[in-house]
């Protein structure tokens, strides 16, 4: 020091000041080295996670076709305004609510709800601001990219049912996962997320599997804002595979014409092939239009559109032929005589039971709806004797009749390609609960289950697939509508990670046919009755169509006591049958609710079926083997 | 002004004090260009490099006492620029009205600039005294001469700025003979009532919520709103930490600032830049040379012939010290983000031209070490 003097100390000061700032300089060489060797590569990481995204390619979704190539359901590409939270993080969102509202014409509500649903979401999230925008939306958008980099306009494919309500619960529809399914292991353990579009009913859920693609994603540098600066990585989506039903579109808008033109406009018609169990057709009235559960879930219309179809009486989300459950009614006596015969309770020679016009159980005499003498079992079936059956089935026993409920699957789902097929409830399932209320199974409840009523309700599914086994003489398919998934190829290089290997095409499985023992001339017999029902002035003589000869039996169930049924308590009307009679190509069923009377109800509406179906085919006149038959 | 030179000047001339900050500013430029590659801001500063070169000359070969003993007219003319930017003449740059817009002259922070004449003032009046302790009428004085210009900034409102200038009058105060009691007395008080006024001042909302922000995220920046003021840390801290040991040179494809996750990368976190691209290495080596920097200054202090040209130097010292530590502590998230910029490296001429000046001063004080 060349200045100072003693009392400051100057040297000694100056001296302070610089230990001082070596001190600060070291501090911050220590914090530098704890940020950047200590802690290096956890900023590393996160610097990365913030500035590398993952944009999900929607995978197309598999088509649906009808068994002659015609279309069911497909996707169509759909352009949304898309909102991500990340660069609204900052912003006051209420600023944004006229703009938006203004700016792509959109409920104000609507708009308030979504954006606090989106600052509510994760980091990086995004969600579908408005759907399916035009050109006018998308330039608003680009205009305005500036401004709000927080929304963008994205391609989504979105499914698209051209059929609207028909078919509509064969198909099912599509829509978000919901966040119960992704609590589920079942849906976990496939990596869903939330927002992935998943089947909800009918064969979208059930083929869920094949139908969806394999989403790819573009792996992107963005900047602070979320704007996307270039692109790091493509792996391109795998299309799902294509559906080909084996539904024949002609005969299913036939059936749902029939529906359409029923007294009540309620019930179900289902077409099938015998000869392996081919769904043609499955109409279920009232139905629905899966396109507003696609659609409709964002926005408030949709929602209450949805919610009204949740609240509506006649139930238009419920698929009758597999989920209605019904008294069969006289259609019952069908399975009956062939378990008669089977068990030996009557034989072909001896088939004759009293009519007696009803029978007397106890002190009680229920009677039959004519005077039929001692038929025979053919004439029983034609003319639908219930004096027949009610001795029938006391000859059979309740357990017998059990017997019969197993041989005829009515114990068990059909085994349809569909979600949320019911059980029959049947004699075997009540038998625990009865014996235990009662104290033991009473004969008048043999009766009853004789004809189809008190303890038995079927899926129309399971009594025309028991029904078609007749005409097949004894051979019981399981009922599908799964022809074929188309091949799909592979996507993207072997052994790397943006690999989808090829998917084969598969066809369905085709389970050996359940095989019923009965002999020719027994089978003959039950057949014999059938074709009497429609052409040997049976209780369906006026659905008889020449050279085209149907074996059927119709059915009333009683909804209510007698007397009371009318109204909506009326009768369901049922209608089962095969035709050609001696070797069926095809079996229907109708099933309407509340008309009252089956043979005026629900054969026509069968024969409807029928008409079409012969058109197709081109039937004028009848095999002449058929012919020598009779 | 220009004094001529003599042999014996080049000879004596400080090469090393000056080619350490020419070479720092020169790292500058390439960590400015790192910040913003595509923008211009790296050839401008190289042009204020320029610039400021040709002052720093004028001013080495100066004879510092001859300007000291102009520091009146100095001063009263900084605090004429410093009116001016209160005056429709000041210009509002992201917010916060610093600069100021003079014909032919251009654009530019007179607070930046008013601390040469603030220490040449301070150092007049100072450096007139001869021993003993300081007394408080001289402290009173010294006070207003350096509350002039401050009062001034902080109506700009640039508190920031402001703060800057404190270094430079504790420095004079204590080199001065200030009682070694009264600066033990100032650092146990500052020590008891900051937090005292923090929890008075949040009890009372006299310390705004914004202002709250800033502190709150450095005790703790995850917990507060990523997206608001400790953003600003958090990046800062992320481009500091991701650079590790070596630094991601060149690699403007993930970088923070590039990529605008780092907000004003070329000014106030210029040192994230830094960390970013050349690693802990490159940082502690740019720690280092500010070290030696201020040592030979210190040095020169040391060796400077009459009072006045210690004070300068060592208030020009203690105020490029304070500036490093506020600027790198920001950038490292240990202390409040408030604009200091870090001395010879942030992009801005008004800075560059002021350190080159003040680091003019000290090398021409130790030119003049042996005369008298």
């Amino acid at each position: 020091m060349k200045i100072g003097d003693h009392v400051q100390k100057l040297g000694l000061r100056v001296g302070t000041i610089q230990v001082l700032a070596f001190i600060l300089l070291t501090l911050l060489g220590i914090r530098l080295y704890y940020l950047q060797v200590v802690r290096g590569e956890y900023f590393s990481e996160r610097a990365e996670n913030q500035r590398v995204r993952f944009i999900p390619i929607p995978a197309p979704r598999g088509a649906i076709f009808d068994r002659n190539g015609k279309l069911l359901v497909d996707s169509r590409p759909t352009y949304n305004v898309v909102l991500s939270n990340e660069p609204l993080k900052s912003v006051n969102v209420t600023d944004r609510v006229e703009t938006y509202s203004n700016g792509l014409k959109m409920d104000r509500q609507f708009v308030v709800e979504r954006l606090s649903l989106i600052k509510k979401q994760n980091e990086f999230e995004t969600m579908v601001l408005k759907e399916n925008v035009g050109i006018e939306d998308i330039t608003w958008v680009e205009a305005h990219s500036l401004e709000f980099p927080e929304l963008r306009v994205e391609l989504q494919p979105q499914r698209f049912y051209p059929l609207g309500t028909t078919l509509a619960h064969v198909l099912g529809y599509v829509g978000e996962i919901s966040p119960n399914q992704l609590k589920e292991p079942e849906f976990q353990d496939k990596g869903f997320r939330p927002g992935d579009i998943i089947g909800k009913g009918g064969l979208e859920q059930y083929y869920d599997e094949y139908l969806r693609g394999r989403p790819g994603y573009r792996k992107v540098l963005v900047d602070s804002k979320g704007r996307v600066q270039s692109e790091l990585e493509i792996v391109k989506p795998q299309a799902g595979q294509d559906l080909v039903s084996t539904i024949d579109l002609d005969i299913q808008n036939r059936a749902e014409k029939q529906l359409a033109e029923s007294a009540t406009k309620r019930g179900t018609i289902i077409a099938m092939d015998p000869n392996n169990g081919e769904m043609l057709a499955m109409a279920s009235a009232p139905s629905f239009d899966p396109n507003i559960f696609v659609k409709g879930s964002s926005t408030p219309e949709g929602r209450q559109a949805i919610a009204a179809y949740w609240q509506d009486e006649k139930r238009p989300l419920y698929n009758r032929a597999i989920q209605g459950r019904y008294p069969p009614g006289s259609t019952w006596k069908l399975p009956e005589s062939v378990a008669g015969l089977q068990q030996g309770a009557i034989t072909v020679a001896h088939s004759n039971l009293a009519c007696g016009g009803g029978i007397t159980i106890g002190n009680k005499f229920t009677r039959c709806m004519g005077s039929h003498g001692s038929p025979p079992l053919s004439y029983a079936i034609t003319k639908s004797c219930d004096g027949y059956y009610y001795r029938l089935a006391l000859k059979m026993g309740i357990d017998g009749v059990i017997k019969m409920v197993e041989d005829f699957g009515y114990d068990k789902r059909s085994g349809i390609d569909l979600p949320n097929e019911k059980v029959p409830q049947t004699p075997k399932s009540w038998m625990p609960y009865i014996v235990k209320n009662e104290g033991k199974w009473s004969d008048i409840r043999t009766v009853y289950s004789g004809i189809g009523q008190d303890t038995v309700v079927v899926t129309p599914i399971s009594m025309l697939r028991a029904v078609a086994s007749i005409g097949m003489r004894g051979k019981m398919y399981t009922p599908h509508f799964l022809k074929e998934f188309k091949a799909i190829p592979a996507v993207g290089t072997e052994g790397e990670s943006d690999y989808f290997a090829a998917r084969p095409a598969v066809g369905f499985a085709h389970p050996e046919p359940k095989i019923l023992e009965a002999t020719p001339d027994q089978w003959d017999m039950v057949i014999k009755g059938m074709w009497g029902v429609v052409n040997g002035g049976g209780t369906a003589g006026a659905i008889r169509i020449p050279n085209f000869e149907i074996a059927g039996k119709t059915g009333t169930a009683q909804v209510a006591e007698l007397g009371k049924d009318v109204g909506d308590k009326k009768d369901h009307a049922w209608f089962v049958s095969f035709a050609p009679a001696y070797k069926p190509e095809i079996a229907v069923i109708a099933l309407i609710e509340n008309v009252g009377f089956g043979g005026s109800h629900a054969a026509p509406a069968v024969r409807g079926v029928y008409e079409t179906y012969m058109s197709l085919h081109d039937k004028g006149a009848a095999p002449p083997e058929t012919v020598a038959k009779r | 002004m220009v004094a001529i030179i003599e042999k014996r000047d080049l000879k004596d001339f400080d090469w090393l004090t000056a080619l350490l900050a020419i070479a720092i500013a020169s790292f500058g430029v390439w960590q400015i260009h790192n910040a913003t590659p595509t923008e211009g801001y790296w050839s401008k500063q190289i042009i204020g490099i320029l610039i400021a070169l040709v002052a720093f000359i004028i001013v080495c070969f100066t004879d510092y006492r001859r300007l000291i003993d102009s520091a009146p007219i100095f001063y009263v003319g900084g605090l004429i620029l410093l009116f001016l930017v209160l005056t429709p003449l000041g210009v509002q740059v992201n917010g916060q009205k610093a600069w100021v817009r003079l014909p032919i002259v251009g654009q530019f922070q007179p607070s930046e600039f008013v601390k040469i004449p603030t220490v040449l003032m301070l150092a007049k009046y100072f450096g007139a005294r001869k021993s003993g302790n300081l007394r408080l009428k001289e402290m009173l004085i010294g006070g207003a001469i350096f509350a002039g210009p401050v009062v001034l900034i902080l109506l700009e409102p640039d508190a920031g700025q402001a703060i800057t200038y404190f270094p430079i009058l504790a420095a004079m105060f204590f080199l001065s003979g200030i009682k070694i009691r009264y600066v033990i007395i100032t650092v146990v008080a500052a020590a008891i009532l900051i937090p005292v006024a923090w929890t008075v001042g949040v009890k009372t909302g006299k310390i705004k919520r914004y202002q709250q922000e800033r502190i709150l995220a450095i005790t703790d920046p995850d917990s507060g709103d990523p997206r608001g003021y400790g953003y600003h840390t958090i990046q800062s801290t992320i481009t500091v930490g991701k650079g590790g040991l070596a630094g991601n040179q060149g690699d403007t494809e993930t970088s923070q600032s590039v990529l605008k996750f780092l907000p004003e990368p070329q000014t106030d976190f210029i040192f994230a830049v830094t960390a970013e691209n050349t690693g802990f290495i490159g940082c502690v080596s740019l720690l280092l040379a500010y070290a030696i920097l201020l040592s030979r200054m210190i040095a020169g202090a040391r060796e400077a012939s009459d009072r006045a040209g210690m004070l300068v130097i060592m208030s020009i010292v203690c105020g490029m010290v304070f500036q490093i530590f506020m600027n790198v502590g920001m950038a490292l998230g240990v202390l409040p983000v408030i604009g200091v910029p870090l001395p010879l490296m942030s992009a801005g001429l008004s800075a560059l031209l002021s350190t080159f000046v003040a680091i003019g001063f000290v090398v021409s004080v130790k030119l003049r070490r042996f005369v008298n």
